[in-house]
């Protein structure tokens, strides 16, 4: 315990020196030569300019084929990494160990006016160790090697209205995205809960076509058609369909200025039986019998100063043929996310943040309920030309189950890199 | 499963299209050079001290063409009444502008919009706020003919030039025997302002090694400016301007009767209401600020900016409000104040006295 805490205020005190003279910086923003709270808040979180500039297709906004192209510049790739010292207790006992939580290899860029790609990869990692009782604990590799983006995006195909995204890519109906949160640990529960049965994950990447758009004053949409099984091939011969809608009151994006409300649908369908090896969600061997499940719900985020009140809350219902509990009616379940975030000190350096994260299931599945209560401090250290070290500390309490709660605590400190 | 499939493969494949288009550019052709020109087409560029002026192939630079032009610019015969010169309006104890709020020419006239700065104008791809002008060669000859700035002709501006015999004497070591034309004096007074260029502030000290040189508050400015203060977006490169037009939503001081800034040139209205991005440096020695000097004090102009800029159908998308802190506010402009030259060439530039004047 002392060798591993030695270890981290080791690594931490090169960071604090090594960053006076850090340079490196991300990939977008070294192309432009700009800081990294020109597109965040505080990285990973977007603020408004930097929602304008990924809904540009990674061009600045209303600068189209006015910046350098991926052969006009160093080839844009980065990395994105955190590591660092977990401590978990449950039920009197307690757990600790040193880990990467994470490893993103990515690129984008421009080919030509309009025409961009997003690629990110993530490589295995054979951790946590066995030792670890946190989030995913039994997990052993943590990170399965995957190509978690892969899209090319085709912006102003009519000028502001018309944009689409194709190939593997984070759906729009994450304006709460979970992909740039600063939780790095504490997941959006609700993104992650799929019922009892089935195996939709909506915070997955999916594979598909995706139209945005916007029209003033401050009305965006997003139109997809998806697979809907992550980046897993399946059987699923019918994709999945959904729409978003928000708008924004004042200026900005509703990201770091200006008041957002936004609702979405999602309707999909699922196998219940397979055709041929591959196993059906739910483990029959057919592959028909497609059964319907669908998502509705809406999102918010009000800003005052640097002050971020945002939140997501929706509905599933899945066909009953995926409710183990009780085949006779359908599973439905809502739930969400509330969570406050401030940013200080010059130029963002310091970031706090609280988050609430409940699961409503229906009232007969005792298990699945979940209350969660978050809290993170996040430091940015940098030169003046990068911002791209965070030190990271987040805590959370988690409260499973209605019938025997179960209690759990987890506390991060971490280095959370990109470069 | 095959859509999928097809779908992931898309950007597979252009992936592998752009790393053989990198392969073979590596291979055949470097980036072209970064010049005066093409920094406008292929985007920001980091802040640094600028390059040397780059002079037109059809001006060359000469000492007695430069003295010429110092003359020329500093002498009010130029105008209808003998009142206005060009340092009337670019007076270099203003930062090479004016007190505006808008600029005030021949008779009393007031127009409506305020001089851009001389200095470092070199840099700058277009001339005037909605970049008419290609060159300033081109633009020298605009105000002298405008009737509310110098409120002359090319042709009577030519004859009293012409009549001064000392003007004969420095035309003819400079573009030798023949007449007086209005392209010499214009390229005269060009050549003259190129040599109005700030190489030294405490900021290019700083970006050349010497950390020393700025303050604490100074370095976080710098970090604002080029992150949350969004302001590289379109205030980037050595030139702290990117040499485009931006709408900001600046209220329109007669409502009915808008400026059209740069859409009264390209008539495309994408442009209404856009006028050219200005250098920031020697930012402080020249409020008021924007177009129509609204904005009087470089604190008025950040908290602009930090609302968003002003309301307006066209406003630029680079234009959110920015959150900025009291201190945040005071980095920056303290660090504008940064960019301040310490070029005694420029910055003490005097006035040349009528008695010095050709006669």
């Amino acid at each position: 315990m002392r060798k591993t805490l030695t270890t981290i205020l080791a690594v931490l005190a090169a960071v604090l020196v090594l960053s006076q003279a850090a340079l490196a910086i991300p990939a977008f923003a070294r192309k432009h030569a700009f800081n990294c709270n020109m597109c965040h808040v505080a990285y990973p979180k977007l603020n408004d300019f930097g929602q304008r500039f990924r809904d540009n297709g990674y061009q600045i906004p209303g600068q189209q084929g006015l910046e350098k192209t991926v052969f006009q510049s160093a080839f844009p790739v980065g990395v994105r990494t955190s590591a660092g010292y977990n401590l978990y207790g449950a039920g009197g006992q307690t757990a600790g160990g040193f880990h990467v939580f994470g490893l993103d290899l990515f690129s984008g860029g421009v080919v030509k006016k309009n025409v961009s790609y997003f690629f990110v990869y993530t490589p295995r990692i054979d951790d946590p160790a066995a030792d670890f009782n946190g989030p995913g604990a039994g997990d052993n590799p943590s990170q399965l090697a995957s190509v978690e983006s892969a899209a090319v995006v085709f912006s102003n195909i009519v000028r502001d209205k018309l944009n689409l995204r194709v190939g593997r890519f984070e759906p729009d109906f994450h304006l709460l995205s979970s992909r740039r949160s600063y939780y790095l640990l504490q997941p959006y529960e609700i993104y992650d809960f799929a019922g009892t049965r089935s195996s939709f994950d909506f915070a997955a990447n999916q594979i598909g076509l995706e139209a945005t758009g916007r029209f003033k004053p401050g009305l965006r949409y997003a139109l997809g058609y998806i697979n809907g099984t992550g980046g897993t091939p399946d059987n699923n011969k019918l994709n999945d369909l959904y729409l978003t809608l928000s708008k924004v009151f004042g200026k900005g994006e509703g990201q770091s200025a200006g008041q957002r409300i936004g609702a979405f649908g999602y309707l999909g369908w699922q196998p219940t039986s397979t055709l041929g090896s591959i196993v059906s969600p739910i483990g029959d061997l057919n592959g028909e019998g497609n059964k319907t499940f669908y998502r509705v719900g809406g999102d918010i985020s009000l800003n005052w100063r640097t002050f971020n009140l945002e939140g997501v809350a929706f509905y599933g219902s899945d066909d009953r043929a995926f409710n183990e509990i009780d085949p006779t009616r359908r599973y439905d379940f809502w739930g969400g996310v509330a969570e406050l975030d401030w940013a200080g000190c010059p130029d963002n350096r310091l970031v706090a943040s609280v988050m609430y994260n409940w699961i409503r299931p229906p009232s007969d599945d005792g298990i699945h309920r979940v209350d969660a209560y978050s809290a993170l401090a996040r430091y940015y250290v940098g030169s003046w030309s990068a911002v791209d070290i965070a030190i990271h500390a987040e805590y959370t309490h988690r409260v499973s189950g209605s019938v025997a709660k179960f209690k759990e605590n987890l506390v991060t400190l971490l280095i959370d890199l990109a470069f | 499963m095959r859509r999928t499939v097809c779908l992931a493969a898309l950007p597979v494949a252009l992936l592998a299209l752009a790393a053989v288009g990198v392969i073979g550019a590596l291979g055949q052709e470097k980036a072209p050079p970064i010049t005066r020109i093409n920094a406008q087409v292929l985007g920001p560029q980091p802040l640094g001290p600028l390059p040397p002026v780059m002079h037109p192939p059809g001006n060359p630079p000469s000492a007695a063409k430069i003295r010429l032009g110092k003359e020329l610019y500093f002498d009010t015969r130029l105008s209808a009444d003998g009142t206005i010169a060009c340092a009337t309006c670019h007076n270099p104890a203003l930062g090479w502008s004016d007190k505006g709020p808008t600029s005030e020419g021949i008779h009393g006239q007031l127009g409506g919009r305020r001089a851009p700065p001389v200095s470092n104008a070199a840099y700058s791809p277009l001339q005037f706020w909605d970049g008419r002008s290609p060159s300033l060669e081109d633009q020298a000859k605009g105000p002298i003919q405008n009737p509310v700035e110098m409120g002359n002709t090319h042709e009577a501006m030519i004859q009293t030039v012409s009549k001064i015999s000392a003007y004969q004497d420095e035309f003819k070591a400079v573009y030798g025997e023949g007449p007086i034309t209005v392209d010499q004096v214009a390229e005269a007074i060009a050549c003259f302002e190129r040599t109005v260029v700030t190489t030294d502030s405490r900021f290019d000290r700083y970006a050349r090694g010497d950390h020393g040189s700025l303050t604490r508050l100074e370095k976080e400015g710098l970090e604002i400016f080029n992150g949350k203060g969004h302001c590289t977006a379109c205030h980037w490169g050595p030139y702290f301007s990117d040499g485009r037009f931006h709408n900001l939503g600046v209220p329109h001081a007669d409502p009915k009767n808008p400026d059209a800034g740069r859409f009264a040139v390209t008539k495309d209205p994408r442009d209404r209401g856009a006028f050219k991005t200005p250098t920031v440096r020697d930012a402080s020695r020249r409020a008021p600020y924007l177009h129509d000097g609204s904005e009087k004090t470089l604190e008025s102009l950040i908290d602009f900016y930090d609302r968003g800029g002003g309301r307006d159908p066209n406003l630029d998308p680079l234009m959110v409000p920015l959150g900025l802190s009291a201190r945040e506010k005071a980095a920056l402009v303290a660090f504008i104040k940064a960019l301040d030259s310490l070029n005694p060439e420029v910055a003490d530039v005097k006035p040349i006295a009528a008695k010095d004047l050709p006669r």
